[in-house]
């Protein structure tokens, strides 16, 4: 017997789709046998960012006009009133406004779930992950490529979606009712959004690589990621002054505007034309300030979550390096023989 | 450094090793000490719950001993993940593929040396649909594809538990034809656990019989049939005396033994070469007969001399 590689027949017309060598192939392989999930992903990501771009655009109409007519007072009855043009949830600019941002908290759960569940678990469970592992693949890049191909997925979809929700916010965040919705909303959608499913991401897959069953993984990571989001409202410790659990203040620059150009003080006429005319008030103005606080906090969070999905991929890293032998040689043990001929 | 090569290149070498489950589970494998020499077709045996599968998932770099050593073609196992193929009891496959997805992803994952036309050849034999999803294929046909898998990245060593226990005996034949024919001409080693005795003496040319986690009985077939003698006398056990008997019963007036050879047999018995169903069988049924092993499936002590 001699070990020279044995000679491969090559199929006379090599099938059409024979895959390239080299590390896109555990990538497009992780891809396919997540192609579900893919589409699931994708059409959140579509539906989201149709979601915003209409309120970006005809969304806004309604309640645009109201504002226009009467300031702020028009943009709350608008509100209250809770109809909008076309029918979609059924709701007002204010109340739709804020249905994005549940989608996310839904689709960082989703993530938690999905990764320790199909991703990794049932893997384990199934004994596919053995199978991958037993091709010329190693459980590390196995496990890389599992993290790696959604976390640029979940990246660029989410981010998508956080970029344009600050648009819409930029826009539109006149028509908003005051209170505690812009306020939590402005402080809590930025890059910590992003990293928040990016934890979800991490944390599953590790509660799939400790726990290694899928149900157990699944209910686990859910249950983490539910509470991570849940400090995200404000609950960091850091995020609270010792004298307050309240997010910062938003300032709020709010004029109406004469016929004659001039910004004066809203008059508060509320809904009534004739008071409005007696100001001589034509038009209106009103505009979040951006808040110092909003970087800050924003970045801080950032970190914490980057840094705790850091420690959930090592930990995930090490973990996995129980399910393979020890690779380290004995002493006593002679180097591993060159292939000699027998 | 490296040893002298006069002895054969060493597929797999196994050094006291131990593996238990659960801190105070028993153990699978229990100071398990062997070496299968390249190139042979070694066959895995032994009752349920023996270690065989524990055995060939270290082996395959799946499960991490609890103490002693294996080598994997010179290096720990999973060093040489593109030149073991392993093929696991349950045969996992992904249920959501097809079946040229299946083979789709072994090139993916075996980029440099899947051989996507021997992989193909095996699933056509068995007139499979490659549109067909895994999950609606039966038993026998998932073997067929977990075998394609295993047999298209081209392996030098071949790890295979229970590969034929689904397949239907046609099926079982002509894959064992192919799986035996390609090892023959690429110079694989195959070693493939299995309860139907018979048809391993047709394939294999080595034997591991594996009984409460160690080696009983390991070595080239034919010195091991050469080894032990089927003898029917009169007499009682006995008077075999320098002899191991492995097993004797009554038969007639005297008995008929299984016995390892310790010098020239007593003419007064009638000796035949036992088969290696019968040598199997023989040692499976009596636990109790001390092991052996021959040279060449012994271990190496610590290490080679060099």
């Amino acid at each position: 017997m001699t070990s020279t590689t044995p000679t491969l027949e090559r199929p006379a017309q090599s099938p059409a789709r024979r895959s390239l060598p080299g590390p896109d192939g555990l990538v497009r392989t992780v891809l396919r046998l997540h192609r579900t999930a893919l589409w699931v992903w994708t059409a959140y990501v579509a539906l989201t960012v149709g979601l915003l771009l209409w309120l970006w655009g005809p969304g806004a109409n309604a309640a645009q006009k109201a504002f226009d007519t009467f300031g702020y007072a028009g943009a709350q009855d608008n509100a209250f009133q809770g109809r909008a043009p076309i029918v979609l949830v059924g709701g007002s600019f204010d109340s739709l406004f804020y249905e994005p941002s549940t989608l996310i908290g839904i689709a960082s759960c989703a993530i938690a779930v999905f990764a320790a569940g199909p991703l990794t678990a049932r893997e384990l469970e199934l004994g596919t992950a053995q199978l991958a592992w037993t091709q010329s693949v190693s459980p590390a890049r196995w496990l890389a490529a599992k993290l790696a191909v959604p976390a640029v997925l979940v990246t660029v979809g989410t981010g998508l979606i956080v970029v344009l929700y600050r648009l819409v916010w930029n826009a539109h965040n006149h028509l908003l009712v005051a209170g505690i919705g812009p306020r939590s909303f402005s402080f809590s959608i930025g890059p910590a959004t992003v990293a928040t499913a990016l934890f979800g991401l991490a944390v599953g897959v590790l509660a799939a690589l400790v726990l290694r069953r899928t149900l157990p993984a699944l209910v686990a990571a859910g249950l983490v990621q539910f509470l991570a989001s849940a400090m995200r409202g404000n609950n960091w410790p850091f995020q609270h002054s010792p004298f307050s659990r309240l997010q910062p203040e938003l300032p709020v620059y709010s004029k109406a505007i004469t016929s004659s150009g001039a910004k004066v003080p809203d008059p508060g006429c509320y809904l009534s034309q004739k008071c409005l005319d007696r100001h001589d008030i034509t038009g209106f103005t009103r505009t979040y300030l951006h808040s110092p606080d909003y970087w800050p906090r924003q970045l801080t969070e950032t970190g914490i979550l980057l840094a705790l999905t850091a420690l959930a991929v090592v930990g995930a890293f090490l973990v996995l390096r129980r399910y393979q032998p020890r690779t380290r040689r004995p002493k006593n043990t002679p180097e591993p023989k060159k292939e000699t001929a027998a | 450094m490296s040893s002298t090569s006069t002895t054969p290149a060493v597929a797999i070498e196994a050094t006291g090793l131990d593996k238990r489950y659960g801190r105070h589970g028993q153990a699978a494998l229990d100071q398990c000490s062997f070496r299968l020499p390249a190139g042979r077709i070694s066959a895995l045996v032994g009752p349920n719950g023996a270690g065989k599968s524990t055995l060939l998932a270290i082996a395959a770099g799946l499960l991490r001993p609890t103490s002693g050593h294996l080598t994997v073609l010179g290096a720990a196992p999973g060093a040489h993940r593109d030149r073991v193929a392993y093929l696991s009891q349950d045969k996992p496959l992904y249920p959501q593929l097809s079946i040229a997805d299946t083979l789709r992803m072994g090139a993916e994952l075996n980029p440099g040396h899947w051989d996507a036309a021997y992989a193909d050849r095996i699933v056509e034999q068995g007139d499979l649909d490659p549109r067909a999803r895994v999950r609606s294929l039966s038993g026998g046909q998932r073997t067929r594809v977990a075998l394609a898998l295993a047999l298209g990245k081209r392996p030098q060593l071949m790890l295979l538990d229970e590969p034929m226990a689904d397949l239907d005996p046609l099926a079982r034949h002509e894959l064992m034809g192919t799986l035996m024919a390609d090892a023959a001409e690429h110079g694989t080693t195959v070693l493939m656990s299995s309860h139907i005795v018979a048809e391993l003496a047709d394939a294999c040319d080595h034997l591991l019989l594996l009984g409460a986690g160690r080696i009983r009985l390991g070595g080239g077939i034919d010195d091991l049939t050469a080894a032990h003698s089927l003898v029917t006398g009169r007499g009682t056990a006995a008077d075999l005396a320098p002899h191991t008997v492995v097993e004797s019963r009554p038969a007639g007036r005297g008995l008929t033994a299984l016995i390892r050879r310790d010098g020239p047999l007593d003419s007064a018995w009638e000796a035949q070469e036992p088969s290696m169903e019968e040598l199997i069988l023989a040692h499976l049924r009596n636990p109790g007969a001390p092991a052996l092993i021959t040279p060449g499936t012994t271990a190496s002590a610590v290490a080679v001399t060099a």
